[in-house]
């Protein structure tokens, strides 16, 4: 069966399935050692999560993606996707157009990259045109900042693939399992939902408006309308909420039914935020477009941070590129709030009561957690809250935010075997 | 003007019973009680500043959240000694 996926391309599939194979392909070869952000993007450029993508951007990509948001054969796409590394590395291990190199993370084998083309490219450029700024003080900016100072561009094969630790294996779905799960459930349109969070109320109301939306004028004998919760993996900071809590949260939502079993799943992506706005709003769709969902929920100041950008930029964005451009349709959602007249958590495009209204946030909640105390059930589920705590004492060291000694101790996400 | 949420939990409620400050508390979000401490801009910028991991939620709530325990636990105190909410200024002479 054929997968389509972003700019009308056939999913990429650069997974070698035989280990012997695979050790006869890396004998001998240079080796770099590569980041957890460089590791996460391998995989997800050989499973296809990045099609059209199959390997790490050239300097005409960038240059591209930079200057008009598109590849160089048109193809709608705003962030680059590079492998960086250090002019002294590549000088001492004598890296060069042509070669087929090793990529090793946590010392062992994961992907091989076609030398393609080294490079240099201006970071600021990068930052100002993806990001809108070249502040240190942004995230974004700052990942930049730490990358070498020049790229590689070529293709990637991974050579070996990862096996996913409890809770996440039950969670991580490649694009060809993800469509296959939708078809078997009957799904005709799925609607993404993204998070980086446990969920509060507000998300879930987020997510059933989503729902209706989505569903729009679908006919609802039977249902054929799913939730996708597509849970962002990637680098964690102290004060975060740990990954297990925010992934075993949601599924907590779906078991003790405030989802339907037929209209609800939970799945995890590998994902290092770059902080963007509204260009990651365009690549939040385009990676799930290649999920194979119809739609995606896109809430206030999606993908944003501090105030570098307005709270619907990432809204807007979508007027400014062509519909044919992306095979996703986006779900504008306004703020949900308490309102003490209604007496409910109600959306703000439907309550006219906005002088009375007390909003809530995630951040709110995770100070109420560290005021000890329990948020009321209206703002998050109890179900939820105790999940939260059986999660700090499972895996989080007594904590249900990231410590030091989470992200020094922690199981990782996934581990490789020895090849 | 932002604010600078205080949660209520029981020892807290029981602190502010015994000196009558039971009433300052507002009750919001159905059965939540929160001391909300008003700061001026330049007062949220200090705080920012001395407290790096404390965040401005400036998306939705427009408070400043996640400040260590026990800052929020010095404003309390002062709360408690002065027995109003004005007490900023003095929270930043106290840690000068």
């Amino acid at each position: 069966m054929r997968h389509v996926g972003h700019g009308g391309k056939e999913i990429v599939d650069r997974v070698m399935a035989s280990p012997s194979e695979a050790k006869d392909c890396i004998r001998g070869l240079k080796q770099i050692a590569i980041t957890g952000r460089i590791a996460r993007e391998c995989i997800n450029i050989a499973y296809g999560f990045f099609t059209p993508l199959e390997g790490f951007m050239g300097k005409a990509d960038v240059e591209t993606v930079c200057e008009k948001m598109t590849l160089v054969n048109g193809i709608l796409w705003p962030i680059p996707i590079v492998f960086d590394i250090s002019k002294e590395e590549i000088n001492e291990k004598g890296i060069k157009k042509g070669d087929t190199v090793l990529l090793v993370y946590q010392d062992k084998a994961l992907a091989t990259l076609e030398v393609a083309q080294i490079f240099s490219y201006d970071k600021a450029k990068i930052a100002q045109s993806v990001l809108g700024t070249t502040d240190a003080k942004h995230p974004g900016v700052r990942m930049l900042n730490e990358m070498g100072n020049k790229f590689i561009g070529g293709k990637v094969t991974l050579v070996n693939t990862p096996r996913f630790n409890p809770p996440f294996d039950k969670f991580w779905y490649t694009p060809k399992e993800m469509r296959e799960k939708f078809a078997e459930r009957g799904w005709q349109r799925i609607v993404a939902h993204q998070t980086r969070n446990v969920p509060h109320s507000g998300h879930e109301w987020l997510m059933k408006g989503a729902w209706f939306s989505a569903n729009g004028e679908l006919p609802v004998e039977k249902l054929q309308t799913g939730i996708l919760v597509s849970c962002i993996i990637g680098p964690k900071r102290v004060g975060d909420y740990i990954d297990e809590a925010i992934v075993l949260g949601h599924q907590v939502l779906h078991e003790t039914r405030y989802f339907r079993d037929d209209i609800h799943m939970v799945s995890i992506v590998l994902w290092d935020m770059r902080y963007a706005g509204p260009k990651e709003a365009i690549f939040h769709a385009i990676l799930r477009e290649n999920l194979g969902c119809t739609h995606h929920m896109f809430g206030r100041d999606h993908a944003g941070v501090g105030t570098y950008y307005d709270p619907y930029d990432a809204h807007r964005i979508f007027d400014q590129i062509p519909e044919a451009s992306l095979n996703i349709k986006p779900i504008r959602i306004l703020e949900w709030w308490y309102c003490p007249t209604c007496g409910e958590v109600t959306y703000s495009g439907l309550c006219g009561h906005s002088q009375e209204k007390q909003a809530f946030s995630g951040t709110m909640i995770r100070s109420m957690i560290q005021d000890k105390v329990k948020p009321t059930k209206l703002i998050f589920r109890p179900e939820v809250f105790d999940n939260l705590m059986e999660c700090a004492h499972e895996y989080g060291f007594g904590s249900p935010f990231c410590t030091e000694e989470y992200l020094n101790k922690r199981q990782p996400i996934f581990e490789l075997s020895i090849l | 003007m932002c604010s600078i949420n205080l949660w209520i939990n029981e020892e807290r409620h029981d602190k502010l019973n015994q000196v009558g400050l039971a009433s300052v508390a507002k009750d919001v979000l159905a059965g939540m009680k929160v001391l909300q401490l008003q700061c001026t801009k330049e007062q949220k910028d200090r705080v920012l500043e001395l407290y790096p991991v404390a965040k401005f939620d400036s998306a939705t709530t427009k408070s400043i959240e996640l400040l260590p325990a026990e800052a929020k636990d010095k404003m309390f105190n002062l709360v408690i000694k002065k027995r109003n909410l004005d007490i900023i200024e003095e929270f930043f002479e106290s840690i000068s």
